[in-house]
Protein backbone atom coordinates (compact mmCIF):
# COMPACT_ATOMS: atom_id res chain seq x y z
CA UNK A 1 0.00 0.00 0.00
CA UNK A 2 1.48 3.33 -1.32
CA UNK A 3 1.73 6.41 1.47
CA UNK A 4 0.61 9.27 0.69
CA UNK A 5 3.01 12.47 1.55
CA UNK A 6 2.42 16.09 2.25
CA UNK A 7 4.43 17.93 0.48
CA UNK A 8 2.82 20.85 1.55
CA UNK A 9 5.26 23.30 3.53
CA UNK A 10 3.55 26.40 4.54
CA UNK A 11 5.61 29.31 4.47
CA UNK A 12 5.51 31.84 7.67
CA UNK A 13 7.24 35.61 7.86
CA UNK A 14 8.79 36.47 10.99
CA UNK A 15 7.84 39.84 11.81
CA UNK A 16 10.06 42.18 14.27
CA UNK A 17 9.16 45.87 15.45
CA UNK A 18 11.99 48.30 14.91
CA UNK A 19 13.15 48.79 18.28
CA UNK A 20 14.11 45.05 18.99
CA UNK A 21 15.52 44.13 15.43
CA UNK A 22 19.35 43.86 14.79
CA UNK A 23 20.79 47.71 14.17
CA UNK A 24 21.99 48.39 10.78
CA UNK A 25 24.47 49.99 9.02
CA UNK A 26 23.29 53.36 8.10
CA UNK A 27 25.14 55.99 5.90
CA UNK A 28 27.51 57.57 7.95
CA UNK A 29 29.10 61.54 7.95
CA UNK A 30 32.15 60.45 9.75
CA UNK A 31 35.25 61.26 8.34
CA UNK A 32 33.16 62.87 5.55
CA UNK A 33 34.02 66.58 6.38
CA UNK A 34 31.84 69.47 4.86
CA UNK A 35 30.13 69.15 2.47
CA UNK A 36 31.11 69.58 -1.67
CA UNK A 37 30.40 72.88 -2.98
CA UNK A 38 28.97 71.71 -6.07
CA UNK A 39 27.36 75.24 -8.20
CA UNK A 40 23.97 74.28 -6.41
CA UNK A 41 25.45 73.84 -3.27
CA UNK A 42 27.18 77.49 -3.84
CA UNK A 43 24.38 78.80 -4.98
CA UNK A 44 21.43 77.56 -2.55
CA UNK A 45 23.91 78.55 0.63
CA UNK A 46 24.03 82.38 -1.33
CA UNK A 47 20.57 82.85 -1.78
CA UNK A 48 20.05 81.87 1.85
CA UNK A 49 22.90 84.40 2.52
CA UNK A 50 21.21 87.06 0.69
CA UNK A 51 17.90 85.79 2.24
CA UNK A 52 18.92 85.84 5.76
CA UNK A 53 20.59 89.48 5.35
CA UNK A 54 16.87 91.17 3.90
CA UNK A 55 15.20 89.37 6.78
CA UNK A 56 17.73 91.09 9.53
CA UNK A 57 17.81 94.60 7.60
CA UNK A 58 13.45 94.33 8.32
CA UNK A 59 14.05 92.90 11.45
CA UNK A 60 16.43 95.87 12.41
CA UNK A 61 13.86 98.46 10.79
CA UNK A 62 10.99 97.15 12.35
CA UNK A 63 12.96 97.16 16.06
CA UNK A 64 14.14 100.98 15.14
CA UNK A 65 10.37 102.05 14.13
CA UNK A 66 9.22 100.41 17.34
CA UNK A 67 11.79 102.18 19.23
CA UNK A 68 10.45 105.75 17.90
CA UNK A 69 13.88 106.30 16.59
CA UNK A 70 12.54 106.73 12.97
CA UNK A 71 9.80 109.26 13.86
CA UNK A 72 12.07 111.43 16.17
CA UNK A 73 11.84 115.01 14.67
CA UNK A 74 15.43 116.36 15.39
CA UNK B 1 14.39 24.72 17.85
CA UNK B 2 13.91 24.60 14.38
CA UNK B 3 11.63 28.11 15.13
CA UNK B 4 14.96 29.76 16.75
CA UNK B 5 17.28 29.09 14.09
CA UNK B 6 15.12 30.57 11.17
CA UNK B 7 13.80 33.12 13.07
CA UNK B 8 16.11 35.89 11.78
CA UNK B 9 14.77 35.27 8.32
CA UNK B 10 11.89 36.93 6.62
CA UNK B 11 10.53 33.95 4.91
CA UNK B 12 10.63 30.71 7.19
CA UNK B 13 9.41 27.23 6.34
CA UNK B 14 7.98 25.38 9.24
CA UNK B 15 6.93 21.72 9.84
CA UNK B 16 3.54 20.58 9.79
CA UNK B 17 2.93 20.65 13.31
CA UNK B 18 3.69 23.87 13.93
CA UNK B 19 1.25 25.13 11.20
CA UNK B 20 -0.76 28.26 13.50
CA UNK B 21 -1.14 31.49 12.06
CA UNK B 22 0.58 32.94 14.81
CA UNK B 23 3.66 31.74 16.81
CA UNK B 24 4.93 34.42 19.32
CA UNK B 25 9.44 34.62 19.79
CA UNK B 26 10.89 35.45 22.49
CA UNK B 27 14.27 36.46 21.39
CA UNK B 28 14.40 38.74 19.37
CA UNK B 29 11.15 39.75 19.72
CA UNK B 30 8.85 38.83 16.68
CA UNK B 31 6.14 37.46 15.70
CA UNK B 32 5.23 34.66 12.70
CA UNK B 33 2.65 35.12 10.69
CA UNK B 34 1.19 33.26 8.08
CA UNK B 35 0.06 35.39 5.36
CA UNK B 36 1.87 38.22 3.27
CA UNK B 37 -1.11 40.80 4.12
CA UNK B 38 -0.46 39.65 7.64
CA UNK B 39 3.19 40.47 7.61
CA UNK B 40 2.63 43.88 5.81
CA UNK B 41 -0.34 45.15 8.16
CA UNK B 42 1.95 44.18 10.92
CA UNK B 43 5.03 45.42 9.80
CA UNK B 44 2.75 48.64 9.01
CA UNK B 45 1.38 48.84 12.60
CA UNK B 46 4.97 48.63 14.24
CA UNK B 47 6.35 51.56 12.06
CA UNK B 48 3.76 53.79 11.94
CA UNK B 49 3.91 56.88 14.19
CA UNK B 50 6.27 59.46 13.51
CA UNK B 51 4.28 60.35 10.33
CA UNK B 52 1.08 60.49 12.14
CA UNK B 53 2.21 62.32 14.88
CA UNK B 54 3.94 64.88 13.04
CA UNK B 55 1.42 65.42 10.76
CA UNK B 56 -1.66 65.76 13.64
CA UNK B 57 0.41 67.76 16.06
CA UNK B 58 1.27 69.90 13.36
CA UNK B 59 -2.74 70.92 13.71
CA UNK B 60 -1.77 72.45 17.09
CA UNK B 61 -3.54 75.47 19.25
CA UNK B 62 -2.52 78.22 16.65
CA UNK B 63 -3.78 76.15 14.01
CA UNK B 64 -7.02 75.63 15.39
CA UNK B 65 -6.80 79.06 15.56
CA UNK B 66 -5.63 79.73 12.13
CA UNK B 67 -8.27 77.59 10.55
CA UNK B 68 -11.69 78.30 12.32
CA UNK B 69 -10.52 81.89 11.81
CA UNK B 70 -10.32 81.09 7.91
CA UNK B 71 -14.05 79.46 8.29
CA UNK B 72 -15.04 82.18 10.24
CA UNK B 73 -13.69 85.40 8.01
CA UNK B 74 -14.24 83.62 4.70
CA UNK B 75 -16.58 80.64 4.76
CA UNK B 76 -15.76 77.54 2.57
CA UNK B 77 -13.48 79.78 0.22
CA UNK B 78 -10.13 78.54 1.58
CA UNK B 79 -11.05 75.08 1.41
CA UNK B 80 -8.86 74.95 -1.97
CA UNK B 81 -5.71 75.99 0.38
CA UNK B 82 -5.68 72.68 1.69
CA UNK B 83 -5.60 70.79 -1.33
CA UNK B 84 -2.88 72.44 -2.36
CA UNK B 85 -0.73 71.96 0.90
CA UNK B 86 -1.45 68.16 0.67
CA UNK B 87 1.02 67.00 -1.45
CA UNK B 88 3.48 70.19 -0.41
CA UNK B 89 3.63 68.46 3.58
CA UNK B 90 3.76 64.88 1.60
CA UNK B 91 6.54 65.50 -0.18
CA UNK B 92 8.60 67.76 2.53
CA UNK B 93 8.00 65.35 5.45
CA UNK B 94 8.71 61.91 2.85
CA UNK B 95 12.55 63.62 2.84
CA UNK B 96 12.79 64.03 6.47
CA UNK B 97 11.23 60.58 7.03
CA UNK B 98 14.03 59.20 4.01
CA UNK B 99 16.84 61.60 5.68
CA UNK B 100 16.50 59.81 9.07
CA UNK B 101 15.93 56.67 8.04
CA UNK B 102 18.98 56.35 5.83
CA UNK B 103 21.44 58.45 8.42
CA UNK B 104 19.54 57.44 11.80
CA UNK B 105 19.93 61.26 12.87
CA UNK B 106 18.34 64.44 13.66
CA UNK B 107 18.17 67.21 11.57
CA UNK B 108 20.62 69.37 13.65
CA UNK B 109 23.27 66.68 13.83
CA UNK B 110 22.86 66.53 9.92
CA UNK B 111 23.45 70.49 9.51
CA UNK B 112 26.42 70.40 12.11
CA UNK B 113 28.22 67.97 9.80
CA UNK B 114 27.83 68.45 6.82
CA UNK B 115 27.36 72.39 6.93
CA UNK B 116 29.64 73.44 9.93
CA UNK B 117 29.52 75.11 12.88
CA UNK B 118 28.11 78.22 12.10
CA UNK B 119 25.09 76.95 10.27
CA UNK B 120 24.31 74.47 12.48
CA UNK B 121 24.56 76.82 15.29
CA UNK B 122 22.38 79.24 13.30
CA UNK B 123 19.85 76.59 12.84
CA UNK B 124 19.95 74.99 16.29
CA UNK B 125 19.30 78.88 18.10
CA UNK B 126 16.49 79.77 15.74
CA UNK B 127 15.01 76.58 16.29
CA UNK B 128 15.17 76.69 20.08
CA UNK B 129 13.69 80.29 20.30
CA UNK B 130 10.80 79.99 17.24
CA UNK B 131 10.29 76.30 19.70
CA UNK B 132 9.81 78.35 22.61
CA UNK B 133 7.65 81.15 21.45
CA UNK B 134 5.75 78.48 19.66
CA UNK B 135 5.26 76.75 23.21
CA UNK B 136 4.64 79.78 24.69
CA UNK B 137 1.49 79.73 22.27
CA UNK B 138 0.64 76.51 22.99
CA UNK B 139 -0.02 77.28 26.79
CA UNK B 140 -1.59 80.59 26.17
CA UNK B 141 -4.30 78.23 24.12
CA UNK B 142 -4.66 75.89 27.39
CA UNK B 143 -4.95 78.33 29.38
CA UNK B 144 -8.07 80.38 27.00
CA UNK B 145 -9.73 76.86 26.28
CA UNK B 146 -9.84 76.23 30.29
CA UNK B 147 -10.66 80.03 31.38
CA UNK B 148 -13.87 79.48 29.13
CA UNK B 149 -14.77 75.87 31.06
CA UNK B 150 -14.50 77.96 34.31
CA UNK B 151 -11.10 76.49 35.28
CA UNK B 152 -8.32 78.93 36.48
CA UNK B 153 -5.34 79.17 34.32
CA UNK B 154 -3.44 78.89 37.67
CA UNK B 155 -4.57 75.13 38.02
CA UNK B 156 -4.61 74.17 34.03
CA UNK B 157 -1.54 75.39 33.28
CA UNK B 158 0.48 73.83 36.06
CA UNK B 159 -1.65 70.54 35.88
CA UNK B 160 -0.86 70.51 31.61
CA UNK B 161 2.95 71.21 32.45
CA UNK B 162 3.40 68.35 34.84
CA UNK B 163 1.16 66.14 32.17
CA UNK B 164 3.54 67.16 29.93
CA UNK B 165 6.59 65.84 31.85
CA UNK B 166 5.21 62.93 33.06
CA UNK B 167 4.51 61.70 29.17
CA UNK B 168 8.20 61.73 28.17
CA UNK B 169 9.81 60.42 31.44
CA UNK B 170 8.21 56.61 31.75
CA UNK B 171 12.07 55.33 30.08
CA UNK B 172 9.95 54.24 27.17
CA UNK B 173 9.53 55.63 23.81
CA UNK B 174 6.74 53.34 23.07
CA UNK B 175 4.46 54.04 25.83
CA UNK B 176 5.21 57.69 24.98
CA UNK B 177 4.20 56.76 21.34
CA UNK B 178 1.11 55.19 22.59
CA UNK B 179 0.23 57.88 24.58
CA UNK B 180 0.28 60.43 21.60
CA UNK B 181 -1.23 58.27 19.03
CA UNK B 182 -4.00 58.14 21.32
CA UNK B 183 -4.49 61.58 21.06
CA UNK B 184 -4.16 61.90 17.77
CA UNK B 185 -6.98 60.03 17.29
CA UNK B 186 -8.75 61.92 19.70
CA UNK B 187 -8.84 64.92 16.64
CA UNK B 188 -11.11 63.04 14.57
CA UNK B 189 -13.42 64.31 16.71
CA UNK B 190 -13.29 67.42 14.42
CA UNK B 191 -14.93 65.41 11.71
CA UNK B 192 -17.97 64.82 13.92
CA UNK B 193 -18.51 68.19 14.77
CA UNK B 194 -18.20 68.86 11.15
CA UNK B 195 -21.13 67.05 10.30
CA UNK B 196 -23.09 68.60 12.93
CA UNK B 197 -22.68 71.79 11.99
CA UNK B 198 -24.42 70.57 8.53
CA UNK B 199 -22.27 72.58 5.80
CA UNK B 200 -23.81 71.98 2.33
CA UNK B 201 -21.57 69.40 1.33
CA UNK B 202 -22.18 70.10 -2.10
CA UNK B 203 -20.34 73.81 -1.89
CA UNK B 204 -17.90 71.92 0.10
CA UNK B 205 -16.80 69.87 -2.76
CA UNK B 206 -16.76 72.55 -5.02
CA UNK B 207 -14.94 74.93 -2.65
CA UNK B 208 -12.70 72.46 -2.51
CA UNK B 209 -11.61 71.00 -5.79
CA UNK B 210 -12.38 74.81 -7.50
CA UNK B 211 -10.15 78.07 -5.97
CA UNK B 212 -13.39 80.87 -5.78
CA UNK B 213 -13.16 84.31 -4.65
CA UNK B 214 -14.88 85.44 -1.25
CA UNK B 215 -16.82 88.79 -1.40
CA UNK B 216 -14.70 91.83 -1.72
CA UNK B 217 -12.23 90.00 -3.90
CA UNK B 218 -8.70 89.46 -3.12
CA UNK B 219 -7.23 91.84 0.05
CA UNK B 220 -4.39 92.04 1.65
CA UNK B 221 -6.13 90.15 4.69
CA UNK B 222 -7.09 87.60 2.74
CA UNK B 223 -3.80 87.24 1.24
CA UNK B 224 -2.17 87.08 4.60
CA UNK B 225 -4.82 84.90 5.78
CA UNK B 226 -3.97 81.72 3.35
CA UNK B 227 0.43 82.52 4.28
CA UNK B 228 -0.81 81.88 7.40
CA UNK B 229 -2.86 78.65 6.87
CA UNK B 230 0.37 77.80 4.67
CA UNK B 231 2.78 78.58 7.52
CA UNK B 232 0.78 76.79 10.04
CA UNK B 233 0.69 73.84 8.33
CA UNK B 234 4.35 73.38 7.33
CA UNK B 235 5.90 74.55 10.82
CA UNK B 236 10.00 74.24 10.45
CA UNK B 237 9.90 71.94 13.99
CA UNK B 238 8.10 69.23 12.12
CA UNK B 239 10.82 68.67 9.77
CA UNK B 240 13.42 68.28 12.70
CA UNK B 241 10.49 66.46 15.10
CA UNK B 242 10.17 63.84 12.55
CA UNK B 243 13.90 63.46 11.43
CA UNK B 244 14.39 62.59 15.30
CA UNK B 245 11.64 60.23 15.92
CA UNK B 246 12.41 58.30 12.82
CA UNK B 247 15.82 57.84 14.52
CA UNK B 248 14.35 57.34 18.17
CA UNK B 249 12.33 54.73 16.82
CA UNK B 250 15.29 53.03 14.89
CA UNK B 251 13.62 52.77 11.53
CA UNK B 252 15.32 50.10 9.04
CA UNK B 253 16.30 50.65 5.39
CA UNK B 254 13.19 47.84 4.76
CA UNK B 255 11.06 50.42 6.37
CA UNK B 256 11.21 53.01 4.32
CA UNK B 257 7.63 52.23 2.14
CA UNK B 258 5.90 52.12 5.70
CA UNK B 259 6.93 55.34 6.68
CA UNK B 260 6.00 56.81 3.34
CA UNK B 261 2.77 55.46 3.94
CA UNK B 262 2.38 56.25 7.84
CA UNK B 263 3.39 59.89 6.28
CA UNK B 264 1.11 59.79 3.28
CA UNK B 265 -1.73 59.10 5.76
CA UNK B 266 -0.58 61.62 8.50
CA UNK B 267 -0.95 64.06 5.46
CA UNK B 268 -4.60 63.15 4.76
CA UNK B 269 -5.55 63.68 8.07
CA UNK B 270 -4.43 66.64 9.18
CA UNK B 271 -5.59 68.73 6.20
CA UNK B 272 -8.65 66.94 6.47
CA UNK B 273 -9.22 67.95 9.90
CA UNK B 274 -8.35 71.24 8.89
CA UNK B 275 -10.95 71.43 6.75
CA UNK B 276 -13.14 69.67 9.47
CA UNK B 277 -12.39 73.07 11.52
CA UNK B 278 -12.69 75.39 8.92
CA UNK B 279 -16.31 73.93 8.55
CA UNK B 280 -16.67 74.22 11.83
CA UNK B 281 -15.59 78.05 11.37
CA UNK B 282 -17.84 78.45 9.09
CA UNK B 283 -21.14 78.05 10.95
CA UNK B 284 -19.84 81.42 12.75
CA UNK B 285 -19.57 83.07 9.28
CA UNK B 286 -22.91 81.76 8.51
CA UNK B 287 -24.42 83.11 11.50
CA UNK B 288 -23.00 86.52 11.80
CA UNK B 289 -20.65 85.23 14.99
CA UNK B 290 -17.72 87.74 15.10
CA UNK B 291 -14.79 85.54 15.50
CA UNK B 292 -12.57 86.14 17.89
CA UNK B 293 -10.64 83.64 19.36
CA UNK B 294 -11.92 79.41 19.08
CA UNK B 295 -12.55 80.17 23.11
CA UNK B 296 -15.06 82.89 22.52
CA UNK B 297 -16.39 81.43 19.29
CA UNK B 298 -17.40 78.03 21.01
CA UNK B 299 -18.98 79.81 23.68
CA UNK B 300 -21.09 81.98 21.30
CA UNK B 301 -22.33 78.75 19.34
CA UNK B 302 -23.05 76.89 22.47
CA UNK B 303 -26.83 78.62 22.45
CA UNK B 304 -27.33 77.19 18.88
CA UNK B 305 -25.40 74.24 18.94
CA UNK B 306 -25.58 73.07 22.44
CA UNK B 307 -22.82 71.97 25.23
CA UNK B 308 -21.70 69.40 23.66
CA UNK B 309 -19.79 71.40 20.51
CA UNK B 310 -18.88 73.87 22.77
CA UNK B 311 -17.14 71.54 25.45
CA UNK B 312 -15.89 69.73 22.73
CA UNK B 313 -14.11 72.86 21.13
CA UNK B 314 -12.73 73.29 24.02
CA UNK B 315 -11.02 70.25 24.44
CA UNK B 316 -10.29 69.99 21.43
CA UNK B 317 -8.04 72.94 21.55
CA UNK B 318 -6.56 71.70 24.87
CA UNK B 319 -5.76 68.35 23.27
CA UNK B 320 -4.31 70.13 19.90
CA UNK B 321 -2.02 72.79 22.20
CA UNK B 322 -0.98 69.25 24.51
CA UNK B 323 0.05 67.39 21.21
CA UNK B 324 1.89 70.30 19.62
CA UNK B 325 3.74 71.58 23.04
CA UNK B 326 4.63 67.27 23.40
CA UNK B 327 6.37 67.67 19.59
CA UNK B 328 7.56 70.96 19.68
CA UNK B 329 9.39 70.22 23.25
CA UNK B 330 10.78 66.81 22.01
CA UNK B 331 12.08 68.46 18.51
CA UNK B 332 14.33 70.94 20.75
CA UNK B 333 15.11 68.19 23.31
CA UNK B 334 16.60 66.18 20.89
CA UNK B 335 18.10 68.50 18.53
CA UNK B 336 19.48 70.09 21.45
CA UNK B 337 21.18 66.67 22.67
CA UNK B 338 22.23 65.51 20.01
CA UNK B 339 24.23 68.73 18.77
CA UNK B 340 25.75 68.75 22.77
CA UNK B 341 26.57 65.09 22.42
CA UNK B 342 24.57 64.17 25.27
CA UNK B 343 22.36 60.84 25.23
CA UNK B 344 18.96 61.87 23.73
CA UNK B 345 16.39 59.35 23.84
CA UNK B 346 13.08 58.11 25.15
CA UNK B 347 14.61 55.31 26.00
CA UNK B 348 16.96 56.39 28.69
CA UNK B 349 15.46 56.80 32.40
CA UNK B 350 15.65 60.24 33.81
CA UNK B 351 19.08 60.10 35.37
CA UNK B 352 20.34 58.38 32.15
CA UNK B 353 19.62 61.54 29.75
CA UNK B 354 19.48 64.55 32.26
CA UNK B 355 20.24 67.48 29.93
CA UNK B 356 18.15 65.62 27.34
CA UNK B 357 15.37 65.54 29.64
CA UNK B 358 16.04 68.95 31.51
CA UNK B 359 15.93 71.11 28.01
CA UNK B 360 12.96 69.20 27.47
CA UNK B 361 11.60 70.07 31.31
CA UNK B 362 12.97 73.38 31.17
CA UNK B 363 10.94 74.19 27.50
CA UNK B 364 7.61 73.08 29.00
CA UNK B 365 7.98 74.89 32.64
CA UNK B 366 9.27 78.21 31.14
CA UNK B 367 6.66 78.37 28.49
CA UNK B 368 3.99 77.51 31.53
CA UNK B 369 5.28 79.95 33.80
CA UNK B 370 5.86 82.71 31.09
CA UNK B 371 1.91 82.09 30.19
CA UNK B 372 0.71 82.83 33.82
CA UNK B 373 2.94 85.95 34.23
CA UNK B 374 -0.22 88.91 34.28
CA UNK B 375 -0.89 90.72 31.29
CA UNK B 376 2.06 88.85 29.40
CA UNK B 377 2.78 90.48 25.55
CA UNK B 378 0.88 87.49 23.73
CA UNK B 379 0.92 89.45 20.82
CA UNK B 380 4.52 90.28 20.57
CA UNK B 381 4.83 86.56 21.31
CA UNK B 382 2.91 85.71 18.27
CA UNK B 383 4.74 88.58 15.51
CA UNK B 384 8.01 86.66 17.47
CA UNK B 385 7.00 83.50 16.26
CA UNK B 386 6.14 84.19 12.57
CA UNK B 387 9.41 86.62 12.33
CA UNK B 388 11.50 83.63 13.57
CA UNK B 389 9.62 80.66 11.51
CA UNK B 390 10.40 82.88 8.76
CA UNK B 391 14.07 82.36 9.21
CA UNK B 392 14.00 78.81 10.14
CA UNK B 393 11.65 77.71 7.68
CA UNK B 394 13.84 78.41 4.64
CA UNK B 395 16.57 77.46 6.12
CA UNK B 396 16.07 73.81 7.23
CA UNK B 397 14.29 73.40 4.12
CA UNK B 398 17.39 74.54 2.20
CA UNK B 399 19.51 72.28 4.36
CA UNK B 400 17.06 69.06 3.50
CA UNK B 401 17.06 69.53 -0.08
CA UNK B 402 21.02 70.07 -0.28
CA UNK B 403 21.24 66.88 2.08
CA UNK B 404 18.88 64.70 0.36
CA UNK B 405 21.43 65.48 -2.71
CA UNK B 406 24.24 64.69 -0.99
CA UNK B 407 25.59 61.48 -2.78
CA UNK B 408 29.19 61.55 -0.96
CA UNK B 409 26.72 60.78 2.27
CA UNK B 410 23.85 58.86 0.81
CA UNK B 411 25.04 57.15 -2.15
CA UNK B 412 22.33 56.49 -5.34
CA UNK B 413 20.12 55.10 -2.98
CA UNK B 414 18.55 57.36 -1.23
CA UNK B 415 19.54 60.49 -2.54
CA UNK B 416 16.16 62.78 -4.52
CA UNK B 417 15.30 61.44 -7.89
CA UNK B 418 15.08 64.44 -10.16
CA UNK B 419 11.41 64.25 -10.45
CA UNK B 420 11.88 64.67 -6.87
CA UNK B 421 14.48 67.58 -7.02
CA UNK B 422 12.06 69.19 -9.24
CA UNK B 423 8.53 69.56 -6.77
CA UNK B 424 11.21 70.16 -4.08
CA UNK B 425 12.89 73.28 -5.83
CA UNK B 426 9.52 74.54 -6.44
CA UNK B 427 8.10 74.17 -3.08
CA UNK B 428 11.07 75.64 -1.61
CA UNK B 429 10.75 78.99 -3.88
CA UNK B 430 7.20 79.26 -2.96
CA UNK B 431 7.66 78.59 0.78
CA UNK B 432 10.57 81.38 0.67
CA UNK B 433 8.09 83.86 -1.30
CA UNK B 434 5.68 83.42 1.41
CA UNK B 435 8.18 83.68 4.53
CA UNK B 436 9.35 86.81 2.38
CA UNK B 437 6.34 87.99 2.18
CA UNK B 438 4.35 87.11 5.83
CA UNK B 439 7.57 88.26 7.86
CA UNK B 440 7.49 91.64 5.36
CA UNK B 441 4.06 92.05 6.34
CA UNK B 442 4.98 91.55 10.03
CA UNK B 443 7.70 93.68 10.19
CA UNK B 444 7.15 96.71 7.48
CA UNK B 445 2.93 96.54 7.80
CA UNK B 446 2.88 100.62 6.32
CA UNK B 447 4.42 98.67 3.02
CA UNK B 448 1.08 97.16 2.66
CA UNK B 449 -1.60 99.53 3.92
Amino acid sequence: MASIQNSFVPQFFNVIHPLYDVPEQKCTSEGLGRIRMTRAVRISLGVLRAYLIVMSLMLGYHVLDLAGVLHRSF
Amino acid sequence: MRLAELEREEETQLSEETQTDLVLIPEPQGVMVRHKWQKHLLTYLMVFGPGLIVMVADNDGGAVSTYMQAGGQYGLHLLWTLVVLLPICYFVQEMVARLGIATGKGHAAMIYSRFGKWWGRFSLFDLLVVNFLTLITEFAVISLAFSAMGISPRIAVPAAALGLTLLVITGSYLRWERAVIALCLLDLTWFVLAFLVHPSWATVARNTLVPTMPLGGVTSSLVFLVIAVVGTTIAPWQLFFQQSCVAEKRLRFSDLKWARLDTLIGSLITVTVAGAMMLVGNYGFQHGIVFQDPAQFAVAIMPMLGHFVRNSILLLMVNAAVLGATAISLASAWAYGEVQGWEHSLHKKLWEAPGFYATYILCVGAAAAFVLIPHVPLQLVIVSVQVFAGLILPSAIIFLQLLLNDRELLGDRWVNKPWNNTINWIIIVVLFALSLLLAAQVMLPNLFN
